[in-house]
């Protein structure tokens, strides 16, 4: 699978992908039908700078080794 | 920026600064993700690190004998706390994770793994295996009751703290093993409790594992003569 890393693409073009996927952001955090979306495995906002996006009905977390352990545990080494 | 191959150009651009997709590319990247040939990540070094620590062996091996799939997760967080063992703020920041999604506990099952006291406690248990349910139960007992087993010694703690609660918990609880660890200068505090320790644990008997870093005295109890 093709890893592409968000750390050097612009915040506007950040916003445009999530507005494809049917999300959004205030600028700061990622958000759904106008609410602040928790990562899934530790209930926290995620934040536009420290987004990952990933495969599986369209995942979207916070990057920290805990919340992507848990999604390797979910849906397998998928990377 | 070409719409052919809007991934390569992504990386191309990456040197001179932020990038700008177009509209084209960003299209590309949303069929590219949901036929699941493409993830956005953050940096390479978080995912290798996960993904190695994975499919790491000492993972396998506890994978056989811990059968609570959220200890063995902590497990794994222990683990890859060890392999954060330099980056400090990646180390704290992970540990605060832990804290947030398991609460103390899980923060204390994953510094005994951290610390590579799991390790040894296996090794012992080992020596003293009558089975292998026995054994696996004795290592789900230990990670689940993690505070009647272990003290990680804090730099504020004092000798005499450290030496009431030891002696209270092993009298109160009378565990296989006791296990005291200390890292950084609160390994010194270990250091100086050992002697003590040996003269008010009799039926106990004492196994070191020290570094310059950390001391980890593991109190096995003495099985009584028949």
């Amino acid at each position: 699978m093709e890893r592409l890393s968000l750390k050097e693409v612009s915040k506007d073009s950040k916003i445009e992908l999530l507005r494809e996927l049917g999300y959004d952001s205030d600028g700061e955090f990622v958000l759904e039908s106008g609410k602040k979306l928790l990562d899934r495995y530790l209930d926290v906002p995620i934040k536009l700078d420290n987004m990952v996006i990933l495969p599986g009905s369209i995942i979207i977390l916070d990057n920290n080794e805990l919340s992507l352990s848990k999604y390797i545990e979910e849906f397998g080494d998928v990377f | 920026m070409s719409s052919e191959d809007p991934i390569e150009s992504a990386f191309a651009g990456a040197v001179k600064g932020t990038i700008d997709w177009t509209f084209d590319a960003i299209k590309s990247f949303v069929i590219k993700l949901k036929d699941k040939k493409l993830a956005f990540i953050q940096d390479e070094e978080t995912i290798n690190l996960v993904k190695e620590q994975y499919h790491s062996g000492e993972l396998s091996f506890y994978k056989e004998y811990v059968s609570d799939k959220e200890i063995l997760f902590i497990v794994n967080m222990g683990l890859t706390l060890r392999k954060l063992h330099s980056k400090k703020d990646r180390r704290n920041n992970l540990r605060n994770k832990i804290f947030d999604k398991f609460e103390v506990n899980g923060v204390r099952i994953a510094q005994f793994v951290e610390n590579g006291i799991l390790n040894r406690y296996i090794g012992i248990l080992i020596d003293n295996m009558s089975s292998i349910i026995d054994f696996k139960d004795k290592i789900i007992y230990v990670l689940k009751n993690i505070n009647k087993h272990v003290l990680f010694v804090k730099k504020e703690d004092s000798e005499r703290s450290v030496i009431q609660h030891v002696t209270s918990s092993v009298a109160s609880n009378s565990p296989l093993i006791y296990i005291i660890s200390g890292k950084s200068s609160a390994a010194e505090i270990v250091r100086k409790c050992e002697g003590r320790l040996v003269q008010l644990l009799p039926d106990y008997i004492l196994e070191k594992i020290s570094s310059n870093e950390m001391e980890n005295l593991f109190f096995k109890r003495l099985i009584p003569k028949e």
